[in-house]
């Protein structure tokens, strides 16, 4: 070996990060660019390609870019979490639907937001226990993300559709945007 | 599984519900009462358990601290599945 390896932290916590105010939000959703972080879970890129395109269609929304993480079970890499905090505008990252991912898309929101990004992470609703206590761990207790009903992976294509409806009100409500 | 309590809630009501989330992943959550007043939990992964989706453990220390607050119990530690 010929340097120090990097240990990656599953919980992305490192000192620095104790900042639990959230990104400045948008007056509205028109033109922009909206980052979807699929963390490679069954459906979660469907979920998102969904969600985006209910808020080009509803609130005009922008393009969409779709970043994949490396693995679902510890935070987005920092080198990705700088490209979309410099591409978009928004962030929806999504899902979190066993112990460690759901974790793992709480922390990516938490650490988007301090880059000044406005993010939604969505975590299935057999799992909020394991997002909130992340946040916790995170110094950002009070950090808002949808929970989406319990399963995600098994679903079809309307069935996905049928929870996108679903949570549509939590995700403008948590990007501050009126529904 | 655990014993009587004297006040606040119940040791196995307030771990309880955290069976049901392991559970979802493959693993099973049992706990034991050490000294007078610790709890050791212990996770066990069952055959199909995911062994990437198992819950870092500074977040399950959270869970567990979190959910032992309103009974007379604090966490001694948790004991992971061997690797």
């Amino acid at each position: 070996m010929t340097g120090r390896e990097r240990l990656l932290d599953p919980t992305g916590f490192d000192e620095k990060a104790a900042d639990d105010t959230l990104a400045p939000r948008p007056a509205g959703l028109r033109g922009l660019t909206i980052g979807l972080l699929d963390n490679t879970k069954p459906n979660a890129e469907v979920l998102l390609t969904e969600i985006a395109g209910e808020l080009q269609r509803r609130y005009g929304a922008g393009k969409s870019l779709m970043y994949t993480k490396g693995y679902f079970g510890t935070p987005a890499e920092e080198d990705m979490l700088k490209r979309i905090a410099k591409e978009c505008d928004l962030v929806v990252t999504a899902v979190g639907d066993c112990g460690s991912c759901s974790a793992a898309t709480v922390a990516d929101g938490i650490l988007l937001e301090r880059a000044g990004i406005p993010t939604v992470s969505i975590v299935s609703d057999s799992f909020l226990v394991s997002g909130r206590a992340m946040a916790e761990v995170q110094g950002f207790p009070g950090f808002e993300f949808v929970a989406v009903r319990h399963p995600v992976a098994s679903l079809d294509a309307e069935q996905l559709r049928e929870r996108v409806r679903d949570v549509l009100p939590d995700v403008l409500r948590i990007l501050g945007v009126e529904s | 599984m655990s014993r009587p309590e004297e006040g606040g809630v119940a040791l196995d009501d307030a771990l309880a519900r955290f069976r049901d989330m392991m559970a979802s992943d493959g693993y099973t959550l049992s706990w034991s009462v050490t000294g007078e007043d610790r709890v050791v939990v212990r996770i066990e992964a069952g055959e199909d358990a995911c062994a990437d989706c198992l819950v870092p453990l500074p977040v399950m220390e959270q869970i567990m601290s979190n959910a032992l607050e309103p009974t007379p119990y604090t966490l001694d530690h948790i004991v992971l599945p061997a690797k």
